[in-house]
This record gives structure tokens, C-alpha cells and sequence, in this order.
């Protein structure tokens, strides 16, 4: 016994929620009826059974999901590997509001939308039944009866007044759109993936793992489990540590910022000869500029010295005299700790003098 | 005899005997676009149709839009490869033009979603056959704002940076900052467009779908997705769309908010302030709406589509544009009020800057564009119906709005709490191109879609003319309306 699939035309609502009702009367199940419009007519004018779909329930579970996504980003990545800011908390409660929201309703639109489709069963790769008028504001009643019903169903089409009316043994295909090889193409991927009816799920599965798939690759790389070499990695490109030497010259044409002892590293001066003229010059610049951290004796017991803190250094030990002219020169300019710089106070020739001086001062 | 009538498909109702009954029915259908029904099949053509036509007219707007497209990239390309001083940034203005656009056209995209989504939770009537050209106008303007971060970029290549991904160089992006919550924000705001002008659309892909051949036909076919219209999928689709409609307002909302947080989150004066965020949504709806005006304005002429775009239309979004003049004018009154009110000395030169100073003209212009004109010309229904009266004061409002955008950005930038590092932002020529080519480029993916998506929502227009309907009380006829739950 061979099963027909029936398809007609109406105008308008009423006709259709007649013929409806008369097929119900017959016997027809309300699941064996389809209808078709160019417009969402409530299910009620036409006496059809409210449609209850899932969309909302998947839009829960996508703004759940959404959530999770927003406090893996905000809290969960900050807490497995914390970089303090600013003294600012590693996760603040108004910016991850902020962040958790926008991606719960990211979560949730996509999931209706995607849900919508997967629930309509979008793609439809396979040729339907369908009639191209129903996008002129006509209402197509489908319907798949038993032979046996056949004719009475297409009498009751019929004489509610279908003016189209199509019969068709089986699931053949009625309508065939216009513009073949895309069609084609459909069957092919329809058929290759096993018939009509799961080709919309195997399409989605087929995404799903794709995405599935793709995404673990993807996550696998930056964490070295396919060793692919980047060029950008730290440990392959030279590494030169802070102030790590040899140092390099400066370009010729480079404007000194800090004055001449700067260019290369070394004092652009030569130190003056210890003669008796400098050593005088020395000594009152020390008197002027030194001694009332350092002291007269150099030891660091000027009238100052007790509130800095480092303490100022003892000049006469062996500890400072053994360090270079070179040194010293830059003390003086640039400051240390609590000392601070000289260079608006001496000058570079006097600043050799005093160096000079400091040199006599020692035990 | 009454059981005839209701077989009889709602675009061959008879007119009545009576003669003066008869005249009323004709005016209201003159009037009305959902009492005015034709036989869908001409419904359809009517959108189908211009699709086609690529007069002599349509590729001259094409290659001279299209050309200032190109300009903008040549420039954008000049610009990456000398870097971001051959435009007129420089210290303290370092936020302008770029950023300028960016307020302006996310501003833009705000109306569209507001129109279908808002007016549809609200089932108001008059939105059917708009919110198919305000969608696709939200979309274009975001994807255009959305360019401009990233051409403000000085090595825009780097954009990515931003994208939270696990990466070998450990760059993480920071939460704490509001640059990121903008990201977030648009990202969902832009796609979750896309997907709702979508869903909408697939009913008039499927329509598209079966009136159109060749590669056409091809296109709609895959676009459609195998749509039918079953009573599963409109259920299905019904729902996605107030899931949509409800989600997308808050975003909506919170996506201007955010951006005016670029803004107040920092302690320049002039931008910290807490009023910035409803002032500025408000602010977005008003340019958005004057925007689709002008959209509508422009396809209606184009594209021919008189039956759908009524005036009665323009009414509506006229008094809705009026309503938001007010409601910028008085957000605006406490922004100034506030301030004013603290007389703190760097908010005073502002004031007088705006008020006296270089800025002046402009200043004058923004209050005659947003406060004055609106207010002195859309309570009279003449204006509101008249499309060339309506477009012009549009058009006030657009240029009103991006120089209110102007004077918050590199005006107020200007000034700030160390006067040692006060300036003056003058405008070069590399961002002038580039904001020219900003507006080119929202016409130019306009002028393409024009001719691919089906611009009137048909399903919604033929269900709005399937449920209204006329009654007769007294000796008047009254317009029914009826949207179902
Ligand atoms: C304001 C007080 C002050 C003045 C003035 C001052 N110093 Fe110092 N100096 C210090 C302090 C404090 C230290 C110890 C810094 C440390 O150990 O971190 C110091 C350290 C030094 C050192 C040892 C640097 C080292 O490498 O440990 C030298 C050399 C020195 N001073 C020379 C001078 C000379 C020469 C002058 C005069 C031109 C001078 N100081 C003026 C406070 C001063």
C-alpha cells in the first residue's frame, strides 16, 4: 500500500481552519498536517495546536554558558596567573559585572539563534514539499495520508476550495526551485550523509565537531604539545640582560643629555694633575659643597649627617678610595641615595678639583 | 453571506454601497499602508523590483562613493606606514576625529535596533515596514565604528592584541580597563545585529527565493536556508525574535553607556561626570533615528518604494525624534548645569571657550541643530508629513550631533588640570579624508545591500494588513488595531 503526500491552496484562514477540522473528523492526526503561510498566523486561527518549541531553553543554557565564558575570562584566567596592577585587585567586582553581562546576552542570543535553526531544521539540504505561492499570501494544507484516505482527504481540499492542488505518490520531490545545480548539489550532500530526514542533525554534528576539533587544536599550540617552532619566541631571539655590557657607543651625533661624563661611560674630561693649585681649589670647594655632609675630616660626620639616612660614606676609607676617579666624578654629578647632585653646584673642572682634595683625604 | 466574506482573500474586499462609506475607506487606504492591501504577489514585486533596476544614476553614486571608499584606505594606508603624525594629533589632544566618528556612527547604529526592537516589544504599527531599513543601517554604522578604534590604532595590525587568547607571548588583555569593555560590548552588539536583521530576513529570502531566477535565485536559496514557512518554523522564529528583542535593548543601552565610560571613567575635566552615560545613549537614539529618516528618505526616492514608506510613517518617526530633542535637551541642561554650578576653573574656560571663545560657532550651531530647530519645527503635522521639510531638519540633527561629539572630544580634551599643557586641535587633512570616506563607505554598503536585501520586511507588512482593520462607529470609520499574543 503506498502513502501519498497531498498538498493544497487556500485563500484565506477560515477555509483552512475548516478543512482542518473536517480532516480531524476524518481521522487525520493533528502531526500529520502541516501548513504552510507567507505570514505566522496564530495557531489558533486556523484550530492548529499551539507549536511549543525549545528555543527558550536553549537560550537558558546559552546564557549559562555565556556566564561561565565571562568568569573564566575575568576571574578565572586572573586567578591562574595573577598580574598585579596598579595596587588594583586582581578581580574587581564592577568590571566583571560589566564583562558578565555582555557575554551572558552574547550567550544568549547565539544560542537562540542557533537553536532556532538547528530546531527548524536549518539547512534544509533536502527538496521539500513545498508550493513557491505560499510567499504570495496563500495558505498550503500538506498533508501524507494512506491510500486508502487519499481521495477522500483531496475531496475535503477540494470542497473547502484549494485552487491548487497537488498529489504525489511518496516523498518525491514536488517542487523543484528553479536553478538546478545548486539543487543537485543539496541531493548530493543529502544523500552522501544518509537521507533527507538527518540531514539537518548531521549537518549541525558535523559543525560541532568541527568546531570542537578545531578549537582543541587551536588551544593545543600555544601550550607546546605540537612543538611548532615560532619565530617570536623569547628564548630563540638574543637576550640582552639590563645594562648587560659590552656597552655600546653612542651615535656621533648624539646630543649628551647629562652632560659630557655620560658619552661611552667615561668622562669626557681628562682629571686635572693633582698640582697645589688644585689641591687649594679642592679644598674650599669641599669646604662649600662637601663638608657639611661629609664633614671636615671626611669621615661623614658633617652637621647634615645625622639626618640622612643612608648615612653619608666615610671618605677616608679604603673602601671609597678604592673606587675610581670615574666613580666619584659621577657621584658628584648624578647623586646617590640621599646625596644628592652636584653638577648645578660645581662645575667639570671643579669637580676634579675636589676629587683631587678627597684623594689627600685619605688615613 | 458573511461566511463568503471571510473566504474572500483580504486583498479583493468589495467596496460598500454606500457611497460616503465607500469615500471614507478610500481616504484611509490613501492614508494607510496596512489598510491598503494589494495582491502579495505585486506586494513582492514591488520590493523585488528596484532590486533590479541599476539605473544610470545608481553607478555614478556607486563609483563616486565608492571612490571616496578608496581614499579613505589609501590614506589609512599612508597613515600605518608614516604613523600617526601626519594627523593633527599632537599633545593634549590625543583622541579626535577618529574617536569623534567612531561616538558618532556607533550613535548611528543604536536607532535601528531600537526602532525593531523596542517598537516591536511595543507593537507599535507604524514600525513594519521600517525596521528592515533601520536594521541594516545599525549594522553598517557599527561595522564602519567599528573600523575606527582600529584605524586609530597607530599600528593597527597589532588589533588583536586585544582578543583574549591563549598566546606564547603571555599577553593577556586587562579587564579593569572600560577600552575592553567597549570591545566586548560591540562585539556583541554588532554580531547579535547581524543575527537578528537575519532571522527577520529569512521569510524574505524564501520570498526572494521564489520570484527570482538564475544566480539569484541561487543566492536566496542558500540565503533562505530551506525556509517554508511551516508552522514550526514560525513558532521557532517567533520566539527567537523576542528572545532577541528583549536581549538586545540592554545591550543596546549598554553599549553607549560604555563608551561614554571611555570617557567618564577618566578624570579629565569636562568628561567625568556621572550623567555622561544616559546623556549619551539618548544622545546615540536621536542622531539614530534622524539617520533612518534620512535612510528612509533616500530609499523611498531611489528605490521607488512610495506604497510602503508613507507619510504616515514619517510621522511617527518625527514625533519620536522630537521626543528624543527633549530628552537630549534636558540631559544636555545637566551636563552644563552641574558643572557650572562646581565653578571649577578648568570647567569655567570650558564653559566660556564653548560660550565666547574659538568654539563658539560651533557650540551656537549644535544648540540651533538639536534644541532649536527640532523643537521649533516637528510639533507641526506639516513639517512631520512633508519629506523634504523632514529631511532637512534631519539633517540639522545629524550635523548637530557630530558636532556635539566634536566638542566633547578634542575640544574639551584641550583643556585639563595642568594649564602648562593646555591646546588646540586643528583638523589635517589625512582625518578629514578618512571621516569623508567613513560616511562613503556606510552609503556604499547601503547602495550594495539596496540591491540584494529585500528592504521592506514583507512578511511583517503583510501580516500588519491581514489584522488591521476598519470599524465603523457612528458615522466615522476608526482605524482597529490588533496584534495577537
Ligand atoms: C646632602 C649631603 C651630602 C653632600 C652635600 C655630599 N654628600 Fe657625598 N654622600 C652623602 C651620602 C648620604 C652618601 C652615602 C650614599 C650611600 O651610601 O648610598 C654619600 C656618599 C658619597 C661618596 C661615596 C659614593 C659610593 O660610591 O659609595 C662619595 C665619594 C661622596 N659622597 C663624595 C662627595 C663629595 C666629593 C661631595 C662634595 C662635592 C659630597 N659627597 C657632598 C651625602 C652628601
Amino acid at each position: 500500500m503506498s502513502r501519498y503526500v497531498l498538498l493544497g491552496l487556500f485563500h484565506e484562514a477560515t477555509p483552512t481552519a475548516n478543512t482542518i477540522e473536517q480532516l480531524r473528523a476524518v481521522g487525520i492526526s493533528d502531526d500529520q498536517v502541516t501548513v504552510m503561510s507567507g505570514m505566522p498566523y496564530r495557531p489558533e486561527m486556523l484550530g492548529r495546536p499551539r507549536h511549543r518549541g525549545r528555543v527558550w531553553r536553549f537560550a537558558i543554557v546559552g546564557a549559562l554558558l555565556g556566564a561561565a565564558t565571562a568568569l573564566f575570562l575575568t576571574v578565572g584566567v586572573w586567578l591562574l596567573y595573577p598580574l598585579v596592577q596598579g595596587g588594583q585587585p586582581i578581580t574587581p567586582i564592577p568590571p566583571t559585572l560589566i564583562i558578565a553581562f555582555e557575554v551572558t546576552m552574547l550567550g544568549t542570543m547565539w544560542a537562540s539563534f542557533l537553536s532556532m535553526l538547528f530546531e527548524n531544521r536549518f539547512p534544509a539540504f533536502k527538496s521539500q514539499l513545498y508550493d513557491p505561492r505560499v510567499t504570495e499570501g496563500h495558505i498550503g494544507v500538506l498533508l501524507e495520508v494512506d491510500e486508502k484516505l487519499a481521495d477522500q482527504v483531496e475531496a475535503i481540499l477540494k470542497a473547502n476550495g484549494a485552487h491548487h492542488f497537488q498529489r504525489v505518490e511518496e516523498k518525491r520531490p514536488l517542487f523543484k526551485p528553479r536553478g538546478g545545480t545548486w539543487q543537485d548539489f543539496k541531493e548530493r550532500i543529502a544523500a552522501a550523509i544518509g537521507g533527507p530526514d538527518v540531514g539537518h542533525r548531521k549537518f549541525w554534528l558535523a559543525v560541532l565537531t568541527i568546531l570542537v576539533i578545531g578549537g582543541a587544536i587551536g588551544a593545543l599550540v600555544p601550550y607546546g604539545v605540537f612543538p611548532i617552532s615560532f619565530p617570536t619566541q623569547m628564548e630563540n631571539q638574543i637576550s640582552i640582560a639590563y645594562e648587560q655590557g659590552p656597552r655600546r657607543a653612542a651615535p656621533a651625533a648624539a646630543v649628551p643629555v647629562q652632560g659630557p661624563v655620560l658619552i661611552a661611560g667615561l668622562p669626557a674630561t681628562a682629571p686635572i694633575p693633582a698640582n697645589a693649585n688644585s689641591l687649594q681649589r679642592g679644598e674650599v670647594l669641599y669646604g662649600v659643597t662637601c663638608i657639611v655632609c661629609h664633614g671636615a675630616t671626611g669621615v661623614g660626620n658633617g652637621k647634615l649627617s645625622g639626618f640622612l639616612s643612608p648615612k653619608p660614606a666615610d671618605l677616608t676609607s679604603a673602601s671609597i678610595q678604592g673606587i675610581s676617579d670615574d666613580a666619584i666624578f659621577l657621584v658628584i654629578t648624578q647623586g646617590l641615595d640621599a646625596m644628592p647632585s652636584l653638577a648645578e653646584n660645581l662645575g667639570v673642572q671643579d669637580r676634579w678639583d675636589v676629587i683631587n682634595y678627597v684623594r689627600r683625604l685619605k688615613k | 453571506m458573511s461566511e463568503r466574506q471571510h473566504d474572500r482573500p483580504i486583498w479583493r474586499h468589495p467596496m460598500p454601497k454606500d457611497e460616503d462609506l465607500a469615500h471614507q475607506i478610500e481616504h484611509e487606504r490613501e492614508q494607510h499602508l496596512l489598510l491598503d492591501p494589494r495582491y502579495p504577489l505585486h506586494i513582492d514585486e514591488g520590493v523585488l523590483d528596484p532590486m533590479y533596476r541599476q539605473g544610470r544614476l545608481f553607478w555614478l553614486v556607486c563609483v563616486i562613493v565608492g571612490g571616496l571608499v578608496a581614499a579613505w584606505g589609501a590614506t589609512w594606508l599612508v597613515q600605518m606606514f608614516y604613523g600617526l603624525g601626519i594627523t593633527g594629533l599632537k599633545r593634549p589632544v590625543m583622541w579626535a576625529l577618529y574617536i569623534v566618528n567612531f561616538v558618532y556612527f556607533i550613535g548611528v547604529g543604536h536607532a535601528g535596533t531600537f526602532i525593531s526592537a523596542a517598537l516591536r516589544v511595543l507593537k507599535v504599527e507604524w514600525r513594519r515596514p521600517i525596521s528592515r531599513a533601520a536594521e541594516t543601517l545599525t549594522v553598517f554604522a557599527l561595522i564602519t565604528a567599528a573600523m575606527f578604534p582600529i584605524v586609530h590604532l597607530g599600528r593597527s595590525w597589532k588589533f588583536y592584541w586585544l582578543l583574549p587568547y591563549p598566546n606564547e607571548r603571555q599577553i593577556w588583555p586587562s579587564y579593569h580597563s572600560p577600552l575592553l569593555w567597549d570591545l566586548t560590548a560591540i562585539l556583541t552588539y554588532l554580531s547579535c545585529s547581524i543575527l537578528f536583521a537575519y532571522i527577520a530576513l529569512l521569510p524574505d529570502f524564501a520570498m526572494a527565493r521564489d520570484h527570482t531566477i538564475g544566480w539569484r535565485h541561487t543566492l536566496y536559496d542558500i540565503l533562505s536556508l530551506g525556509w517554508r514557512g511551516t508552522e514550526r518554523e514560525w513558532g521557532n522564529q517567533e520566539t527567537a525574535l523576542n528572545v532577541f528583542s528583549f536581549g538586545i535593548i540592554p545591550v543596546m543601552f549598554s553599549v553607549h553607556t560604555i563608551v561614554s565610560w571611555d570617557f567618564a571613567m577618566t578624570l579629565q575635566p569636562g568628561w567625568h561626570s556621572t550623567v555622561f552615560g544616559p546623556y549619551f545613549v539618548i544622545g546615540a537614539l536621536f542622531s539614530g533615528v534622524a539617520a533612518v529618516i534620512m535612510v528612509m528618505a533616500i530609499a523611498r526616492k531611489g528605490m521607488r518604494l512610495e506604497y510602503f514608506l508613507r507619510p504616515e510613517h514619517f510621522d511617527g518617526m518625527a514625533k519620536f525624534l522630537l521626543l528624543l530633542s527633549f530628552a537630549w535637551d534636558y540631559f544636555y541642561f545637566n551636563d552644563v548645569l552641574v558643572p557650572w554650578y562646581g565653578q571649577d576653573p578648568v570647567e569655567k574656560t570650558i564653559f566660556a571657550l564653548l560660550t565666547g571663545g574659538y568654539v563658539s560657532p560651533i557650540f551656537y550651531l549644535m544648540i540651533f541643530s538639536n534644541v532649536i530647530l527640532p523643537a521649533a519645527t516637528l510639533w507641526s503635522k506639516r513639517v512631520r508629513t512633508s519629506i523634504p521639510a523632514l529631511f532637512v531638519v534631519c539633517l540639522f540633527v545629524q550635523i548637530g550631533m557630530y558636532l556635539e561629539r566634536y566638542i566633547i572630544v578634542p575640544v574639551t580634551l584641550g583643556q585639563n588640570y595642568l594649564p602648562f599643557d593646555w591646546g588646540v586641535y586643528t583638523l589635517y587633512l589625512p582625518e578629514s579624508l578618512i571621516t569623508v570616506g567613513a560616511f562613503a563607505l556606510v552609503a556604499f554598503l547601503y547602495l550594495i545591500a539596496s540591491r540584494f536585501i529585500p528592504l521592506i520586511p514583507v512578511w511583517e507588512v503583510y501580516e500588519g494588513q491581514v489584522l488591521q482593520g476598519l470599524r465603523r462607529i457612528g458615522r466615522a470609520l476608526v482605524k482597529t488595531r490588533a496584534e495577537p499574543d
